[in-house]
C-alpha cells in the first residue's frame, strides 16, 4: 500500500502541469492532504481495483483539483507512468478535468455543482441496497455557489443519508478573487449546520487532523449527512504559490517548475 | 395515453426492483397507482431538478434503473447540462419523462410550455429522444426505453387526442409507423406526437390518396427510411407542436438535403413565443397549428411557386 506522501504527491502535479503546460497548480494542491488520508485511510476499493464492486465512492466536484487525484492514482499503479509524462499529448486519455470515462474517477466535473448531486445519488443507492459503501465528494468553496449544491443538501438531510459526507476545500480563492470578495457566503460551517449536517471544521493540511475529524464524523450516532470544512491554502506547498491566485491559471516554465520543485522538496528555493 | 404510461411504468416497477421513480413534486394523479403497488420505488425529490437528475446518474453508476418525470419546460430543458455531462456522457440508463411537451399548459404562459426541448436533446451525444403519439406508441415506447438500457429522453405531448394506431406495436426502435397507409407519389405526412392527429384528419378529409407516418423515435431514426420517403413523394410535411428549429421538420429536411432532395414543408411553432393566455385549441390558433391553418398552409405550399 502506496502512503501517499505529501511531498511526492505535489511533486507530480508539478512534473504534470509543466509536462502538460496546464493550470489549476494552486485547485489541487490544496486539496493534496485531503486526498492523501483519504485514500490512504479511508476509501476502500476491494482488491485494489479502481471500478471495484462495493467500493468507496471519491467524487471529486472540484473538477479543477482533478491532478492532485491523478497523483494520488499513480501512487496506486492506475495510471501509467506515459498518462503522467504525456499530459496533454493529443490522443491521451487524462484531461484537465476530471472525467468519469477515467477508472479511478468517479464523474466527469469541472462544470462544478455536478458531481456533489451525483454523489447524493451514489449514496442514496448505498442506503437503498444496505450496503456500508460510503461517498466522498470533495467540493471547493467557490463550487458553493452552484445551486444544485444547496438542492442536494435538502434532499440528503431529509433522508438522513448519513453514509455520505461533503468535504469542503475552503481555500478562500475561486477563479477571479477571494471567495469573501466575489460571493461571501459567511460561516460554511453555519450554513451546512443549518441545513441539517454534522459538521467539523479542520486544518485541511494536517494529515492527523483530518484523519481524526473524517474518523469522528463517521463514527457518530447521528443520523445526518457528514460535512467536513477544510481549511486550506490555494497553491499550498510552494511559497510563491500559496494565495497567490495568479495560479489558478498561470503555467510552469523552466525556472518556475525548478523553483516549485525546490520548494516542494524543501529546499529553499 | 396516461393510463398507459402509469400502467407501463407500474409493470416495468413491479417486474425489476431496480426501478426507481423520480420526480420533481410533478405528477400529482398520475403516480397513484405507482406509489400504491411500488411505494419503495418513487422518490420525490422536491423542486429541485438539476440535484434530482444528478442524483438519478448517481443511482444508474450503482446498478438502478431511474425513470425521471417532469414537466418538459423542466425535464430536460432546465437540466440540459446534467443530462449531457452526468448521464448521456456515459450513456447510463435513465429515461427522462418530460410531460406536458408543447401547449398542454396553454393557460399557464411560456414557463409551462415546452417548444424547445426535441432540439435541445437531439443534440447531446448518446441520448435517444422518443416522442409517441398515443397509448399503443406510449406503452411501447416506454418498453423500448427500459430495454434500451441508456439513455432517453421521452416527450409526451397533448395526451387526450385518441389512438393513431389501432392495436398494440411491434415495431423496432427509430422505425417510423405507418398510421395511415397512402398510394400517393405527391404527398406524404411525417409527423409525431399530437400532430399525428392533425395530419391524419387533414389526409382523411382532404388527401385521402396520402400516407400518414409517425415517428415516435425522433432519435436514433431509421434514415434510410425517411430518405426513401422523402425519395417517393413530391412533398413531405413534417408536423410538430414544437419549434422549426431543431426538431422533427429539421431532421427530415437534413436527412432530404442529403440523401434525397425533395420539399420539405415544416409545420411547427414558428420562432415565436405564445403572446396570449386560452385552451389548447386557441393557442394551437395563435401559432397557426390547428387544422384549417394547417390545411391552408399545405394548400398554399402544394399550390404556390415553393411546390416545384
Amino acid at each position: 500500500m502506496p502512503d501517499f506522501n505529501s511531498k511526492r504527491l505535489r511533486r507530480t502535479v508539478l512534473e504534470m502541469a509543466y509536462a502538460g503546460s496546464t493550470v489549476h497548480i494552486g485547485c489541487a494542491f490544496s486539496i493534496i492532504e485531503i486526498l492523501a488520508v483519504l485514500y490512504r485511510r479511508h476509501l476502500r476499493y476491494p482488491g485494489g481495483q479502481p471500478r471495484a464492486e462495493g467500493r468507496d465512492y471519491l467524487v471529486l466536484s472540484k473538477g479543477h483539483g482533478v491532478m492532485a487525484q491523478y497523483a494520488c492514482m499513480r501512487e496506486l499503479g492506475w495510471l501509467t507512468e506515459g498518462a503522467i509524462t504525456g499530459y496533454f499529448t493529443d490522443g491521451s486519455e487524462l484531461k484537465g478535468l476530471s472525467d468519469s470515462r477515467v477508472p479511478g474517477l468517479e464523474v466527469t466535473s469541472g462544470s462544478l455543482g455536478h458531481g456533489f448531486s451525483v454523489g447524493a445519488g451514489l449514496a442514496l443507492a448505498a442506503k437503498l441496497r444496505g450496503t456500508d459503501q460510503k461517498t466522498y465528494a470533495v467540493v471547493g468553496d467557490g463550487e458553493l455557489n452552484e445551486g444544485p449544491i444547496w438542492e442536494g443538501a435538502m434532499f440528503l438531510a431529509h433522508h438522513q443519508l448519513s453514509n455520505f459526507m461533503v468535504i469542503v476545500d475552503e481555500n478562500g480563492y475561486q477563479a477571479m478573487g477571494k471567495t469573501s470578495e466575489v460571493l461571501d457566503m459567511g460561516s460554511l460551517q453555519a450554513k451546512f449546520e443549518s441545513f441539517g449536517f454534522e459538521v467539523v471544521s479542520v486544518d485541511g493540511h494536517d494529515e492527523a487532523a483530518l484523519h481524526a475529524a473524517i474518523s469522528q464524523l463517521w463514527s457518530s450516532e447521528i443520523s445526518a449527512p457528514k460535512a467536513l470544512i477544510a481549511k486550506t491554502v490555494k497553491g499550498k506547498g510552494v511559497p510563491f504559490m500559496e494565495n497567490n491566485n495568479m495560479w489558478h491559471y498561470t503555467r510552469l516554465n523552466a525556472d518556475t517548475y525548478a523553483q516549485a520543485l525546490a520548494a516542494v522538496d524543501g529546499v529553499v528555493a | 395515453m396516461r393510463a398507459a404510461f402509469s400502467d407501463a411504468l407500474v409493470r416495468l416497477a413491479k417486474a425489476d426492483p431496480n426501478v426507481l421513480l423520480l420526480t420533481g413534486d410533478h405528477g400529482y394523479a398520475l403516480f397513484d397507482d405507482f406509489r400504491r403497488e411500488c411505494p419503495a420505488q418513487y422518490i420525490n425529490a422536491g423542486i429541485a431538478e438539476q440535484n434530482m437528475v444528478g442524483m438519478a446518474a448517481g443511482l444508474a453508476r450503482a446498478g438502478f434503473r431511474p425513470f425521471v418525470y417532469g414537466l418538459s419546460a423542466f425535464i430536460p430543458v432546465r437540466v440540459v447540462e446534467q443530462i449531457k455531462l452526468d448521464i448521456a456522457h456515459d450513456g447510463l440508463p435513465v429515461v427522462l419523462i418530460g410531460d406536458g411537451a408543447g401547449f398542454v399548459y396553454s393557460h399557464l404562459g411560456t414557463s409551462h410550455q415546452s417548444t424547445e426541448d426535441i432540439a435541445c436533446t437531439r443534440v447531446i451525444p448518446d441520448l435517444a429522444v422518443y416522442s409517441p403519439a398515443d397509448r399503443f406508441e406510449v406503452a411501447h415506447c416506454m418498453e423500448l426505453a427500459y430495454r434500451a438500457n441508456s439513455s432517453v429522453y421521452f416527450r409526451m405531448g397533448k395526451s387526450d387526442r385518441g389512438d393513431v394506431h389501432s392495436a398494440a406495436l411491434q415495431a423496432r426502435a427509430g422505425q417510423l409507423l405507418a398510421a395511415r397507409p397512402g398510394t400517393s407519389r405527391d404527398l406524404a405526412f411525417i409527423a409525431t406526437g399530437a400532430m399525428v392527429r392533425t395530419a391524419l384528419d387533414i389526409a382523411r378529409d382532404s388527401y385521402p390518396e396520402a400516407a400518414v407516418w409517425s415517428v415516435p423515435f425522433i432519435k436514433p431514426v431509421d434514415v434510410d427510411q425517411v430518405a426513401a420517403l422523402c425519395r417517393a413523394h413530391r412533398v413531405v410535411v413534417a408536423l410538430e407542436e414544437h419549434s422549426v428549429l431543431g426538431g422533427l421538420g429539421s431532421l427530415v429536411a437534413e436527412i432530404a438535403a442529403e440523401r434525397a432532395p425533395t420539399r420539405v414543408l415544416r409545420i411547427g411553432v414558428s420562432d415565436r413565443f405564445s403572446q396570449h393566455c386560452g385552451s389548447y385549441e386557441y393557442l394551437l390558433r395563435e401559432h397557426g397549428l390547428d387544422r384549417s391553418a394547417v390545411e391552408r398552409r399545405i394548400r398554399d405550399f402544394l399550390e404556390g411557386p415553393n411546390a416545384g
